[in-house]
């Protein structure tokens, strides 16, 4: 049922990860994986871009909690873009708002993460 | 009256509970039942119960006498009660042995005639009974003593048990000796409560049961509201009775929240109208919250409650606070709001604790889970504190209730629990949502809230039954969606909340789901179904999101 994918790019020194479909908890451990990834080969600047994402449950958003953690461990910077409301209420409600920085677009969080060096 | 008026073709929706009782008292036979009390809110059918089971104890077997007795508050004197006590069992208890259902009404019998009628049964047990309270007719304490032992002394005698269903049983804090009520007196129920042969099974008010010194004797047993069918059966056999035609329209069926008494109401009142329309339901709806018996109800019980017009006044204030606060209520801020002092609001609160009105856990109170005495409050607060006129109070709640749309869109989805069942009833919600044009940011948290509640219905699910019940009702501006599925009970009866797994709960950024559905959606109700557990959730789909502090107090 799930059409869920994920894809990257590398914009610069950014990673983007490209969510899709149903954010559940394979779905969301695959986006922790993906980002252990790039965290460990160095990468510091990661942007999530939820503009095809369709559903998240709590399960899945739980997840993210760890992405969050690991991305403070590493001293790296975490940014959401495209997001709806409902998906941002739902962050905002489990607290994890205050940890991420939130950008209408990829543009908006890429001008951000260049002004950080 | 032991017997119930209602048929038992007519007792929807409670067998499951009937003969859950029946088999448990049955027990006493063995020597292994305990005492029990039927808890539940007001109107939810705890008399009925009782005396449904007092019907089928006394026609349907020969090897329990069933003895019921409802507390008067006329005869709270001990002696009062003693002697009447004493006259229904013995009545009942011999009535029982030839099925004689007409000694059941011999109640206002004189204990002469009762002797001579004992004695030309040649019923040995009963006489031994009735000499020994005559020996202590003069000491109240110890003929209290003897009553309540009655049934036990009655099964040591003869050889057969009896079990003692007791309604109106809060009441007995009353109980008093020269006028002075002492509430310890009930504590001398507790040893025959506690003869595995003369099971007692106590009905009443909760809260007020869970004061009484005996409680912890007592094992409780909750009593659920009716689920959406058997409440929509239980109208249309209401209505039959009345000869009317005509069916409740759903959203309206679900805010009278499965409670027999306000379906009872409804019926009635719509009962004037040969074919009642889904409009005429919701006139009467609006009438009987008014000063229908349904408003007359919870007003007596204000007003018995708070005897004292100033101090109900206050009482009705608080509720209506209670009511809209979106956060439960400390006794701080409880005083604080109202310029009273610590003591007084907690007097106040504890009150309507009692009486039923708010619930409360942890020094905190907040409304009771019950849209209608919702409204009934509103109505009041209306009326009584605001002073608005009948006729502006009758057209606020017809714009608030009176679906705009006459057409309801009703469907059914049945889904196999397997890997993203809850996607697919996310999707039909999404469909529908374009279909009719709906506001598409409210359809979206409550896609949300769906897919959490079908979560939650796969994770609590423990029957072999591996299918999630959808049904999605749009009646007007309001979407309801209600989630079924096979899986044991999860309502902590104290808070009307879902208990979580404890291994979920307790594992790190879970258990959000049930905040989650309560944010998104504008009501959430769990229900227990004769199939297993629901969870119904209904969102205002012309109403901007409505953030509750109690959610962002928990953010973090």
């Amino acid at each position: 049922m799930s059409n869920f994918s994920l894809s990257s790019k590398s914009a610069q020194d950014v990673a983007i990860m490209m969510p899709k479909g149903y954010i559940n908890d394979m779905v969301a451990e695959h986006l922790e994986q993906t980002s252990e990834q790039l965290l460990g080969k160095g990468v510091k600047k990661i942007v999530v871009n939820f503009a095809e994402v369709q559903y998240i449950n709590t399960i899945g958003i739980s997840i993210f909690t760890s992405i969050v953690q690991k991305t403070l461990d590493y001293n790296g910077v975490l940014c959401f873009t495209n997001m709806k409301k409902v998906h941002r209420d739902i962050l905002e409600m489990m607290g994890l708002i205050k940890y991420v920085k939130v950008f209408k677009d990829e543009e908006d969080a890429l001008s951000f993460m260049n002004g950080k060096g | 009256m032991p017997f119930s008026t209602l048929h038992e073709n007519d007792f929807l929706g409670r067998q499951e509970e009937l003969t859950a009782l029946y088999k448990r008292v049955l027990q006493a036979d063995m020597g292994t039942p305990q005492s029990a009390a039927l808890s539940g809110p007001r109107g939810i059918g705890k008399t009925e119960l009782l005396k449904q089971l007092f019907g089928l104890l006394f026609w349907k077997q020969d090897r329990v006498a069933p003895f019921y007795y409802a507390v008067n508050s006329a005869l709270l004197s001990s002696s009062d009660f003693s002697k009447t006590y004493l006259i229904q069992f013995l009545c009942q208890r011999l009535a029982f042995e030839k099925k004689e259902q007409s000694l059941l009404y011999y109640d206002g019998i004189s204990l002469d005639d009762l002797s001579a009628l004992i004695k030309s049964r040649d019923a040995v047990w009963a006489r031994d009974i009735v000499d020994q309270y005559e020996r202590n007719v003069g000491d109240p304490v110890s003929a209290l003593r003897i009553v309540l032992a009655a049934p036990r002394r009655s099964a040591l005698i003869s050889g057969m048990p009896v079990a003692v269903l007791i309604d109106e049983f809060h009441r007995l804090k009353g109980l008093s000796i020269e006028g002075t009520p002492d509430p310890r007196l009930v504590s001398l129920f507790e040893e025959p409560m506690s003869f595995r042969k003369t099971p007692h099974v106590m009905a009443g008010n909760a809260a007020e049961i869970q004061e009484l010194p005996i409680s912890s004797c007592l094992e409780r047993i909750p009593i659920q509201p009716l689920g959406f069918a058997d409440a929509s059966a239980k109208v249309l056999s209401l209505l039959r009775a009345y000869e009317v035609k005509g069916s409740v329209p759903p959203l309206l069926l679900r805010r009278l929240g499965g409670n027999p008494f306000y379906l009872g109401c409804i019926s009635r009142a719509v009962s004037s109208k040969k074919n009642p329309e889904g409009k005429d339901f919701w006139s009467a709806y609006i009438q009987e919250i008014m000063d229908g018996a349904l408003a007359l109800s919870w007003s007596s019980v204000l007003k018995n409650f708070f005897p004292d017009l100033g101090l109900r006044r206050t009482a009705l204030e608080i509720s209506h606070k209670i009511y809209h606060s979106g956060e439960p209520l400390s006794c701080r801020v409880i005083a604080t709001s109202f310029a009273l002092t610590d003591s007084q609001a907690e007097v106040i609160a504890h009150t309507l604790y009692l009486a039923g009105i708010i619930r409360g856990e942890f020094g905190v109170f907040r409304p009771v889970e019950d849209s209608v005495l919702r409204d009934v409050i509103d109505c009041l607060y209306m009326k009584e504190i605001q002073a608005m006129l009948f006729h502006d109070l009758e057209r606020d709640f017809l714009e608030k209730l009176l679906p705009e749309k006459a057409e309801v869109v009703r469907f059914d989805l049945t889904l196999p629990m397997t890997g993203e069942a809850e996607l697919v009833a996310a999707k039909c919600l999404e469909q529908l949502g374009k279909n009719l044009h709906l506001n598409q940011d409210s359809v979206g948290q409550l896609q949300i809230a769906v897919i959490e509640a079908c979560i939650n219905a796969i994770e609590h699910s423990r029957g072999t039954e591996r299918k999630i019940y959808v049904s999605v009702i749009v009646d007007g501006n309001t979407m309801e969606v209600a989630i079924e599925s096979a899986g044991q009970e999860f309502i902590v009866q104290e808070t009307g909340e879902p208990f979580g797994d404890r291994e979920i709960t307790n594992t790190p950024g879970r258990g959000w789901g049930i905040k989650l559905m309560k944010r998104f959606a504008d009501d959430v109700r769990f229900e227990k179904t004769s199939r297993g557990i629901k969870t119904v959730l209904i969102k205002h789909l012309d109403k901007s999101v409505h953030v509750q502090k109690e959610d962002t107090i928990n953010r973090e």
